[in-house]
């Protein structure tokens, strides 16, 4: 549509791209103020008040040196990738044969659809799961962050609604040819539906990187278990640098913790916000799929 | 050519015994396929569903869900009548709401005003930068809260200056935190929660657009009798899942940024459950706080959703 540019028009323009540019700023501003910080120099820093536009003081790569050294980080980052790729391969095998099953014409698929519908609805809530989990021995065990929470009604219904998306003649000549179920399903269906299996890979590996409240509940006293995201609200949120400055003597230890804190931050969610450019159309898609039905 | 088969066999057969048992000679290897899932839903999310019963029990994990003590209504009287119920309630509530009205209102405005962008070049950006701060993780995000607004944070030395508060650290004051709450809320969700409004505008007709604008309906008024109707379909839904979700506020910021200075205006049901049950170990009290969380939640999701169909003609199920 063709728009005359009247003076109001103009005005209203100018708000409008105005006010885009400026909530550009406030969602990156935070983002950047860490950034800059993270290589600024701490004394200079402490007397800086306001956001960083820039790196404060001379430039140094300090902090990153002592994060990168620091054996814990290492080991939450080793943790946090085990967790983050076994988790996803377990959840997207799992909503991809859930999702096959419940798009084939049998007899059980709608009660077994059902069930699955009452899954997202109603839940036994937080303390019966943990009960579950205690006497599954999953206390203490990695596999309390793979195996619970791997599946979710939701990426099931939108694997069975991609899946449905396909026209049965394919199926029925495979099936001619003497093909299985699951030569359907993988030979036939699954490139088919190669969109929406990143959909869900997309928001499992999101999900895992920054997930942290069943790491504090199941793997509480297991720190070489733990994944990034604790080690992280450890030094972030409980503000126990202990097992940083330990190694770096008392000398400017509250100078140097500040930095580290930063660069802290910046190693634990550079990971994330360099994928999710790229990841951000199968969220969409994903968002945008799941409002459709149901 | 199953399908075909199937589909022929008048429908009094399909229910006799005989179909059941050609429905699995046939797709046995579905159900196999299909088996993991099942298993996994009776484990993780019946199993648990089952476990509720510990609301009505003295449970103690040794004896498990048969054999601790049955205690009746104990554990929900025990809630009502404590102290922190009122607060507890009161602070679910006003979070809730504040977070639902002001980010379901800012999310659609934020779409309209998207909407009058015609350039992709810029519009593309920018929803991409407002997409960002969901990837950041609650942790982190908790770090920044609380790095921003301890007493020489950057946050508060902004309202120290333009609106001459007291200095200090703004999270040990317990009027403080439903806006810090709500502030970093509409940071980390104003862009994703667009998402699902922004695809939605791609229902509203180009055709009534212009027909609208030739008859001389200035911007506004487009925007109010098209385009708003169009999506409103959506915002209804989107309320009743929201409603629905009222006393579910998510526990996950708030356990990382609140602290007992603050559980005046900071502790929430979720909160609550996590702490009474985990910390303190109270499994029967906080599952029975869980279901009533669970029982008001069903009562707010069926009633929305009734009065979304009488009123707006919306409805999810």
């Amino acid at each position: 549509m063709i728009e005359k540019l009247t003076p109001s028009r103009v005005i209203f323009n100018v708000i409008n791209y105005g006010f885009m540019i400026l909530l550009c700023i406030v969602c990156i501003a935070p983002v950047w103020h860490i950034l800059m910080a993270s290589f600024s120099d701490p004394r200079t820093m402490m007397a800086t008040p306001g956001l960083f536009r820039w790196i404060v003081g001379k430039p140094t790569t300090e902090g990153y040196r002592i994060v990168l050294s620091n054996p814990s980080i290492l080991t939450g980052y080793r943790n946090t990738i085990i967790y983050v790729v076994s988790a996803t391969l377990l959840g997207v095998v799992l909503v991809t044969m859930g999702g096959f099953a419940l798009s084939r014409n049998t007899r059980l698929r709608k009660p077994l659809t059902v069930m699955l519908v009452i899954t997202m609805m109603f839940s036994g809530g937080l303390i019966p799961s943990y009960i579950v989990n205690m006497n599954l021995g999953l206390l203490g065990n990695p596999l309390a962050l793979i195996i619970p929470g791997c599946i979710n009604g939701f990426y099931i219904i939108i694997m069975k609604n991609a899946f449905e998306q396909i026209s049965p003649s394919f199926e029925e000549s495979a099936k001619l040819d003497g093909a299985g179920p699951l030569t359907i399903l993988l030979r036939i269906h699954l490139p088919l539906v190669k969109a929406t299996v990143a959909v869900i890979v997309m928001f499992l590996v999101v999900q895992n990187w920054n997930s942290w409240f069943p790491a504090s509940i199941y793997l509480t006293r297991r720190r070489d278990l733990w994944p990034l995201q604790l080690f992280m609200r450890e030094i972030l949120v409980q503000n126990d640098t202990k097992m940083i400055s330990a190694a770096e003597a008392a000398s400017s230890a509250s100078l140097v913790n500040n930095l580290v804190k930063h660069c802290v931050t910046v190693v634990g969610t550079l990971p994330i916000l360099c994928v999710y450019p790229f990841a951000q159309k199968y969220f969409v898609k994903g968002v945008t799929l799941g409002g459709v039905k149901e | 050519m199953s399908k075909a088969v199937t589909q022929e066999i008048p429908k009094k057969q399909m229910h006799s015994g005989k179909s059941w048992k050609r429905d699995f000679r046939l797709n046995w290897g579905i159900y196999l396929i299909y088996l993991p899932v099942f298993v996994y839903l009776i484990i993780f999310n019946y199993l648990p569903m089952f476990g509720i019963v510990m609301a009505f029990q003295d449970f103690k994990p040794a004896r498990g869900f048969l054999g601790s003590e049955w205690v009746g209504f104990a554990n929900f009287i025990e809630f009502f009548t404590r102290s922190e119920f009122s607060q507890v309630l009161r602070n679910t509530l006003v979070i809730s709401v504040l977070g639902l009205s002001v980010g379901m209102v800012s999310a659609i405005l934020f779409t309209l005003l998207l909407n009058e962008i015609k350039f992709p070049w810029f519009k593309k950006p920018v929803q991409t930068i407002s997409y960002m701060p969901y990837f950041i993780s609650s942790v982190v995000v908790a770090g920044m809260i609380i790095n921003f607004t301890s007493s020489n944070g950057i946050v508060t030395n902004f309202l120290v200056d333009v609106f001459g508060i007291k200095r200090e650290s703004l999270l040990t004051n317990p009027s403080y935190f439903w806006w810090i709450n709500l502030f970093s809320g509409l940071w980390q969700g104003l862009g994703y929660s667009s998402i699902i409004y922004i695809s939605a505008l791609g229902n509203v007709s180009q055709e009534l657009l212009e027909a609208a604008a030739i008859d001389g309906a200035n911007r506004l008024r487009r925007t109010w009798h098209i385009t708003l109707p169009a999506i409103r379909p959506t915002i209804a839904t989107m309320l009743i899942l929201n409603i629905g979700s009222l006393l579910n506020v998510g526990s996950d910021k708030i356990l990382l940024i609140y602290n007992p200075t603050i559980y005046s205006t900071a502790d929430v049901i979720s909160t609550h459950v996590t702490r009474m049950g985990l910390e303190r170990m109270q499994y029967g009290y906080s599952s029975a706080v869980g279901l009533f969380n669970s029982v008001v939640g069903t009562i707010l999701l069926i009633g929305s959703n009734y009065l979304s169909r009488k009123l707006a003609d919306t409805a999810i199920f």
